[in-house]
């Protein structure tokens, strides 16, 4: 108990000291890794509870931010009917995505989220006269309230850390409730739950309306931290990126996710700076990792931290103990 | 409580590296050059590489004296990486003047960044008319085109010069092939064409069978597209026999010398236009190719990317020595007010949009050496990107689409 809280809090404490003590671009690296976070957080919470791989939660995301551009840069919404009504979308486009997809089970689920999500990239990017095909949508601007330009690296950064950290705490609540329990249940026995009286359709169909509601949280970012929304966001490559960055971190646990995009941000910009071979490095550490450490970053370091905070426990069990 | 020891330790730690690697002493100027080396479209993005390596050679004398350096970045031809390298050019690396991006989709994202920083910036490849047009900053101008300029020239040749009248194009559906036949048709229709009938396929086709079996009548076909799609068309519509009954001609990146090859023979004779030609015969050109090879390779053929990287890099140095430094206001100055009498390409000036009035050729592929290479036979010469319009009657029309401007040219949009 003690040691979850510790670790939030210090996690906190390194969100707030970032912006004082880091430059403008390692502040403008934070907000891409917390909004890649949200979309990881979403792929997570369908992947580590329902054993369910979406390649279609960065689609939400996308289909997110083609809103927020649309009504915002085309029709001059004000800001918060934008938003809303982006979120609205989203949600509503996930509850279509989830009627189609909550009876399908592993491979067949992964097909239908790629065909769902090719399908959008292909409309953003021929739908000329509503998206703008490959050019896109510019323009896309934060408004600028009381004098406070959200645009503004910082000012953009203490917003969507608020907005993140507060996502990840309530699905922190929600894997700790019943609700996140019986996802949990669905995915280990799903006869026994049916058989316990639960309604399992429709607790996947919520997580699934749910994690993409929380990708469309990222997308409404997205846009505004590009201030440009075009096709490239929807693309397969984006997909796998979140799948990467979650696998890589660890999909089962909460903070995973996040990690995992952490990580791979920081591999990016570091490795790029010194090779046009940067992907290669990359993905010879992915193989070593996803080798090495198979339920990802998130567990060898929860491993590690038990261990050494419960001396005593590991001693007397005989099934753990490599070291007193 | 060790582990939150070992928590605070490390994030302090990571903290104290990162804000060390903010600082750094700043009377050097710094260039950063940004295109896509690794992806499938890093062929562009190295050619570009290989243009500016070639200035940095020629232009050593005068880095040293303004104290430059030069720094190159990936895009990985992807918009978001194209923003985040950009700011990591700015509030990182403390870069002063940005070239690139080289393909449409980053330049937008690049012009879209460059807006909100203020960056002077010198897009070299990238091509969408609106970076120069309804959407132009103050700071940006660019080296190279607009999908729609060399076109114009292109649609007047085909009409006055071929006399076709009826033209029948098959393109790639999206923005930079919508913007080519926007300049072709209003160059076509104002030297006395008849008609473009369009016809779009996604990306990515490889079988054109239904559309060849179905095409329509005209005098020739236009293949408004390149790449992969680009050889599969050209194949096919020699295997169904068509070249015999209609000319095939290319949209600018139709016949580009490393398709050529596999193309072959029966690519000779095939005209497309553009602002630059491997085959042109100047002085300056063969220069600047001789010094290419000799520092490349001559099984490197410097095409339209390449030396547009090297001529955005020369605006830049020029302008940072008019400006007798990195200020940021005198720097674009001295961008706007670019004259460059000896590109490679031929003499151009930056129009007050920013973007190069130059000449546009007619190239037709021939043998030369051994090699297929595109030859000027035509040469239109100080075409604007708005052709032969005025540039305020240019942009009071609507922007290229799927299907504007009318493919008829008796529509009333023409008169």
């Amino acid at each position: 108990m003690k040691r979850e809280y510790l670790i939030i809090l210090a996690l906190l404490a390194v969100l707030v000291a970032w912006p004082l003590l880091m430059g403008n671009y390692a502040v403008s690296q934070a907000n891409r890794a917390m909004i890649y976070a949200l979309a990881a957080l979403s792929f997570s919470l369908l992947a580590g509870r329902l054993g369910w791989f979406s390649l279609c939660q960065t689609t939400f995301a996308g289909i997110s931010g083609y809103t927020v551009a649309i009504l915002g840069v085309r029709f001059g919404l004000p800001f918060p009917l934008v938003v809303t009504l982006a979120l609205l979308l989203t949600t509503l486009s996930a509850v279509i995505f989830g009627l189609l997809t909550v009876r399908s089970r592993k491979v067949g689920f992964l097909m239908l989220t790629l065909a769902l999500g090719q399908m959008v990239w292909a409309l953003s990017f021929q739908w000329v006269d509503v998206t703008g095909g490959y050019n896109g949508i510019a323009g896309v601007r934060m408004p600028v309230y009381g004098g406070i330009d959200f645009n503004a690296t910082r000012v953009f950064y203490v917003l969507v850390t608020t907005v993140t950290v507060a996502i990840f705490l309530a699905v922190w609540r929600l894997y700790r409730s019943p609700f996140g329990l019986l996802l949990l249940g669905i995915q280990e026995n799903e006869q026994r739950m049916r058989a316990l009286g639960h309604p399992v359709a429709l607790a996947r169909f919520s997580a699934f309306v749910l994690a993409g509601a929380i990708a469309g949280v990222a997308g409404v970012f997205l846009v505004y931290d590009m201030g440009i929304m075009s096709p490239s966001p929807l693309g397969l490559g984006h997909a796998v990126w979140v799948l990467t960055a979650a696998v890589l971190g660890g999909y089962r646990s909460l903070l995973g996710p996040a990690l995992g995009v952490a990580v791979l941000i920081t591999l990016e910009t570091l490795v790029a700076q010194y090779t046009d071979r940067h992907m290669m490095v990359i993905g010879l550490v992915l193989l070593l990792s996803i080798l090495l450490m198979p339920r990802g970053l998130a567990d060898v370091l929860e491993q590690r931290f038990k261990r050494k905070s419960k001396p005593q426990a590991s001693a007397t069990t005989t099934t753990q103990g490599e070291e007193p | 409580m060790k582990y939150a020891k070992t928590l605070i330790i490390g994030s302090v730690s990571a903290l104290a590296v990162g804000a060390t690697a903010h600082l750094q002493a700043d009377d050097t100027l710094r260039i950063g050059v940004i295109g896509p080396t690794t992806g499938v479209f890093s062929f562009f993005g190295e050619q570009q590489r290989m243009g500016v390596e070639l200035a940095m050679e020629e232009l050593a004398e005068r880095l040293d004296a303004l104290n430059l350096e030069v720094e190159f970045y990936d895009s990985q031809g992807d918009a978001e990486t194209t923003v985040d390298r950009l700011r990591a050019m700015e509030s990182r690396d403390n870069v002063d003047l940005v070239v690139g991006p080289v393909l449409g989709g980053t330049g937008l994202a690049g012009l879209e960044w460059a807006k909100g920083s203020g960056m002077p910036t010198v897009i070299s490849y990238s091509a969408p008319e609106d970076i120069t047009m309804r959407d132009r900053a103050e700071n940006v101008v660019r080296a190279g085109w607009t999908g729609a300029q060399p076109m114009f020239a292109f649609g007047e040749y085909v009409a006055e010069e071929l006399g076709h009248q009826r033209i029948v194009m098959v393109g790639q559906d999206y923005s930079f092939p919508y913007n080519q036949l926007g300049g072709f048709l209003k160059g076509f229709c104002a030297a006395g064409g008849e008609s473009v009938e369009r016809i779009w396929h996604p990306t990515g086709t490889s079988d054109y069978s239904s559309i060849l079996a179905t095409l329509p009548d005209g005098d020739a076909l236009l293949y408004n597209g390149a790449g992969s799609d680009g050889l599969a068309f050209f194949q096919q519509y020699h295997d169904f026999g068509i070249d015999a009954r209609m000319p095939l001609l290319g949209g600018s990146n139709f016949f580009a010398v490393g398709d050529l090859p596999e193309m072959g023979e029966q690519a000779i004779g095939g005209l497309s236009a553009l602002q630059y030609a491997e085959g042109l015969e100047s002085d300056t050109f063969l220069a600047f190719r001789d010094a290419f090879w000799a520092m490349h390779g001559d099984e490197v053929m410097p095409l339209a990317p390449a030396e547009h990287g090297y001529v955005a890099f020369k605006m830049a140095v020029d302008a940072f020595e008019s400006a007798n430094g990195g200020d940021r206001d005198a720097v674009i100055a001295a961008l706007r007010a670019t004259e460059m009498p000896d590109a490679p390409r031929g003499p151009f000036h930056l129009d007050d949009y920013g973007n190069p009035v130059q000449n546009i050729y007619i190239n037709e592929v021939q043998e030369v050496d051994g090699r297929l290479v595109n030859v000027p036979i035509k040469t239109y010469e100080s075409v604007s990107q708005f052709g032969p319009f005025e540039a305020e009657a240019y942009l009071a029309g609507e922007p290229d689409s799927r299907d504007f401007p009318p493919g008829s040219c008796a529509d009333p949009y023409y008169d």
